[in-house]
This record gives C-alpha cells, sequence and structure tokens, in this order.
C-alpha cells in the first residue's frame, strides 16, 4: 500500500515535471535580453527552493533526534541531507551553465555562489562523516550536532562574503527584481513538482536507512556466529 | 523561440534532469544491493540457527 | 567560581602533558615554518607583493598548523581510557572542552608567536608597528579557530579516518573566521588602523563569530561526549 502511494507520488511528479517542461520550452515567450539561456531559472530556483526546505528539514531532524534520541529523525536528517546536496549540485550546475551565458564566467566568488558552494561542502562533508562512523547511536548523535553546526555556519558564510560585491541577479521574486507574472507562474508551478519528486526521493531514501539499519544488525549477528 | 544561447539552455535543461535521474539510479542500485545482502545474510544466519 | 578552576584545571593539564613530550607542537612549529618556507619560493614575492597577501598566508600557515594540534587534543586521551575517566570525573563537560580549548589557544598562539618575527625576517615585513590590534585579532581568530576545532575534535575521536575528517568539517566550517582574520592582518600589516570602517566591520564580525560558536559548542559538548 506505502509503496503503491510512493509510486502513484512519483509518477505524478513526473507527468507535472514534463507538462512544465511542455510550457517552459513552447509556451513561454522570450526574455527581452537574455536569449532561450534564461529559461534554466525555471530549474535553478526551484531547485534551490527545494534544496532550502530540505536543509531546513534536515536541521529540524536532526534537532529532534538530539532531544528524542529516535533513530527515526536519524533516517529524516540523513535522507533529507541527501536530497539537499543532489538540489544543491542542481542548483550550482545549472547556474554555472546560465553565467557561462549571461555573464561570460562560469564561475565567480560572489556572496551567493560562494555560500551556495560552502553548503554544498558542509553538507557533503555531513554525509561523509557518517560513513566513517559504524555505531548507529553514535552517528545520529555526531552528525546531529554536526549538522547544527553547519546551519548556524551558512548565514555567517554568507555575510562574510557579502563584502565583496555580489554579482549575482536580485532575486527575481522579491523587491528588485522583475518577472513577467506568466514566468512567475511557471516558476512557481515547477517548484511544487520538484518539491513532490523530493519527497518521493526522500520517502525511498529513509526506507533505504532503515533497511542498511537492518543490514548492519544482521551483520552484527552473522559476525557473532 | 529566440534561439540565442540555446545550445546551452540545452546543456542547462538536460544537466538538471540527469542529475536528477542519476541519483534516482543510484538508490535503485544502492535498495537493490541492500536487499541482496540482506537476503544472503539472512539465509546465512538461518542457516547456522538450524545447526 | 569553581568551573572556572575546573576549566584551568583541564588546561593546565594539558599543557603540561604537551610540553613533556612536545609532540603536537614541535610539528606544528615546523609545518608552520615549512609553509612559510615554501611560499616564499613558490610566488618569490616583493614586499609590495607580500603587504597584499600577507594575512592570507600567515593565516593559512596557522590553520594548517593548527589543525596538526587539533588532531592530537582529543586523541592524547585515548590511551589508557583517558578520556573516560575524564568524562566520569566530577568536571563538567563543558569545562573540560573549555580548558582542552583554552589549551589549543595558548599552544597555536605560541605558535604563531614564532611565525610572526619568522615572516617579518623572511619577508622584509615590520610587523610589530601595530602590535597590540594585531595580538587582539590574532587573539580573537585563533580562538574562533581553536573552539570550532577543538569541538570537532571532540567529534571525531572515536572515528575512522579522522585525521582527514577533521580538516575536512574544520575548514569549511571555519571559512568565515579565517576570512576576517586574513584581512584583519592584513589591513593592519599594511599599517592601516584597526578603527578603520573596514577594520570594525571584519573586527565585529570576527567577534560574533567567536560569540556564536563558543555558545554553540558549550551548549552541545555533552551531547558529543557523553550522549
Amino acid at each position: 500500500m506505502r509503496s503503491k502511494l510512493l509510486y502513484a507520488c512519483g509518477l505524478l511528479a513526473a507527468l507535472l515535471l514534463v507538462r512544465n517542461l511542455y510550457v517552459v520550452l513552447l509556451q513561454l515567450p522570450d526574455d527581452a535580453d537574455q536569449g532561450a539561456v534564461y529559461r534554466i531559472i525555471f530549474y535553478h530556483v526551484p531547485s534551490w527552493f527545494t534544496a532550502g526546505m530540505a536543509v531546513l528539514t534536515a536541521l529540524v531532524a536532526s534537532v529532534a533526534y538530539l532531544i528524542r534520541k529516535d533513530l527515526w529523525w536519524d533516517t529524516l536528517a540523513v535522507a533529507a541531507t541527501e536530497i539537499a546536496v543532489v538540489f544543491i549540485t542542481i542548483g550550482l550546475v545549472t547556474g554555472s551553465i546560465w553565467g557561462r551565458v549571461a555573464w561570460g564566467i562560469w564561475w565567480t566568488w560572489d556572496a551567493r555562489l560562494t555560500s551556495a558552494l560552502v553548503c554544498w561542502l558542509l553538507y557533503a562533508g555531513y554525509l561523509v562523516l557518517r560513513t566513517a562512523i559504524e555505531d548507529p547511536s553514535a552517528r545520529a548523535r555526531i552528525s546531529a550536532v554536526f549538522s547544527i553546526f553547519a546551519f548556524a555556519d551558512i548565514p555567517i558564510v554568507w555575510y562574510s562574503i557579502e563584502w565583496f560585491r555580489t554579482q549575482h541577479p536580485a532575486p527575481v521574486l522579491r523587491g528588485e527584481g522583475y518577472m513577467d507574472p506568466q514566468m512567475k507562474a511557471a516558476l512557481y508551478a515547477n517548484w511544487p513538482a520538484l518539491m513532490l519528486l523530493a519527497a518521493v526521493l526522500l520517502a525511498v531514501r529513509m526506507r533505504q536507512e532503515a533497511a542498511r539499519r537492518e543490514l548492519d544488525g544482521l551483520r552484527r549477528q552473522a559476525h557473532s556466529l | 523561440m529566440d534561439q540565442r544561447g540555446i545550445e546551452f539552455m540545452f546543456y542547462g535543461l538536460s544537466s538538471a534532469w540527469l542529475l536528477l535521474a542519476a541519483y534516482a539510479v543510484t538508490l535503485v542500485v544502492r535498495e537493490r544491493r541492500i536487499h541482496e545482502e540482506i537476503h544472503r545474510l539472512r539465509n546465512l544466519v538461518e542457516d547456522r540457527d538450524r545447526k | 567560581m569553581i568551573f572556572l578552576r575546573h576549566v584551568l584545571t583541564v588546561a593546565n593539564k594539558d599543557l603540561r602533558s604537551e610540553f613533556r613530550t612536545k609532540e603536537a607542537i614541535n610539528s606544528s612549529f615546523s609545518f608552520a615554518l615549512v609553509i612559510l618556507l615554501l611560499f616564499s619560493f613558490a610566488f618569490d614575492p616583493t614586499e609590495e607583493m607580500t603587504r597584499e597577501f600577507s594575512g592570507g598566508l600567515l593565516w593559512i600557515a596557522f590553520a594548517f598548523a593548527g589543525a596538526l594540534l587539533l588532531n592530537r587534543s582529543f586523541v592524547r586521551e585515548l590511551p589508557n581510557d583517558c578520556l573516560d575517566a575524564l568524562i566520569a570525573s566530577p568536571v563538567p563537560a563543558a569545562a573540560l572542552f573549555l580548558g582542552k580549548s583554552l589549551a589549543n589557544l595558548i599552544l597555536l598562539l605560541l605558535v604563531e608567536a614564532v611565525s610572526f618575527p619568522v615572516f617579518g625576517v623572511f619577508y622584509n615585513q615590520r610587523w610589530t608597528q601595530q602590535f597590540w590590534p594585531l595580538l587582539l585579532v590574532a587573539i580573537l581568530g585563533t580562538w574562533g579557530f581553536t573552539v570550532v576545532g577543538t569541538m570537532f575534535s571532540a567529534l571525531t575521536v572515536n572515528i575512522r579516518l579522522r585525521e582527514v575528517m577533521l580538516p575536512l568539517l574544520v575548514y569549511t566550517t571555519l571559512l568565515p573566521c579565517l576570512m576576517a582574520s586574513m584581512q584583519l592582518t592584513t589591513l593592519l600589516l599594511a599599517g592601516e588602523p584597526l578603527t578603520s570602517v573596514e577594520g570594525l566591520v571584519w573586527l565585529r564580525f570576527l567577534i560574533a563569530f567567536d560569540v556564536i560558536f563558543s555558545t554553540l559548542a558549550v551548549a552541545f559538548v555533552e551531547t558529543v561526549l557523553i550522549g
């Protein structure tokens, strides 16, 4: 029953993504001065939103684990972090490709890009850290503390780099940047699609983490024989 | 559609899709490996128990 | 008051055992010197160039040398189960942590105290012109480094590959702290006052980093060590 629901959600996410791809590629008008490359934004920005949600989930799950000491929260934390790393990677790669055309360079050390990269490094470090700890409860405890440190670090990194002038375009959704309502609608339509996909991946990853714990238990049992 | 930068648009969109697909494939492969391993170990433990 | 005494006892213990063997501080010293030496060969800088990157060079040397100290900080307690004894002792985990951070702070400051004159001689820089502000920056930057570093040293003490894991996690987290220290050191070595607009911004930032991470570390160290 559960896995059927999961498949259904995955299918729905795929359908939504295909429908959004159709809108993005064939229905939306051209941007005034960017050419076709601006269409990357419909994946770039929602990926960042999704990554942000995943990072928040990881934080909440880490704190909850430390309070409740229930390994379910640890499972959620690791799944959310892994999803976050995937979406941060997508954000970085798509952004870099867009920057190659719009700015003429793949990369620049401005506040947004650099904090994004540091964020990626921190959460990838979290995943590496987990592989180095054998005992499940020690692993959960230590990585939860590290996750909290990583989260606290992100805004500080942000401010530390902001003193250099920022090259990234102003956020399009609030304030300075302007965006055509039709495009904004497409942007907001792709976010729930990616979120749904992320939720499905999250559920799969959580199930996997539980299976992996079972495997660890079996390994110990087999070892003791 | 405006053709300027269309190859880079293609790279951008396909990289997003490919990364997601690659992650999904890793998940599936990992899942399969874990289940095989669980199956194997369970058989091992049960065999030992019987003896 | 008793808490403070616990902190000082732990720091004293750490410093004493370090000065008996000198294994961490010797390697740390020589590593810092080697980096300073290598840089001058690698870039063959003029005095002008050196003034531009002095902060970066010095803090990279300190960060690398510091990682060697941090690696030893908790690992030193592993033989004979000293760590378990320390945790079981009436010293609270926060005091244990602060004592160890204090010891690391002093050790790293010693390394820096040797590195600055060496830097001055090798690179032909007058580094003493603003000695007291420079000392303040060194203490603040090093405190940020040791407080995060000691915390992560406690995090990684019982895991595989800890010599690899510790720098990987520490340097990423410390990026803002190192950046502020580098900027301030470059500023001071270039002869600008600490009270300039840029200096004050970075100084405030560095203090904020120290306060935030000291608080976090003290709050979580018990969870990490005891669970």
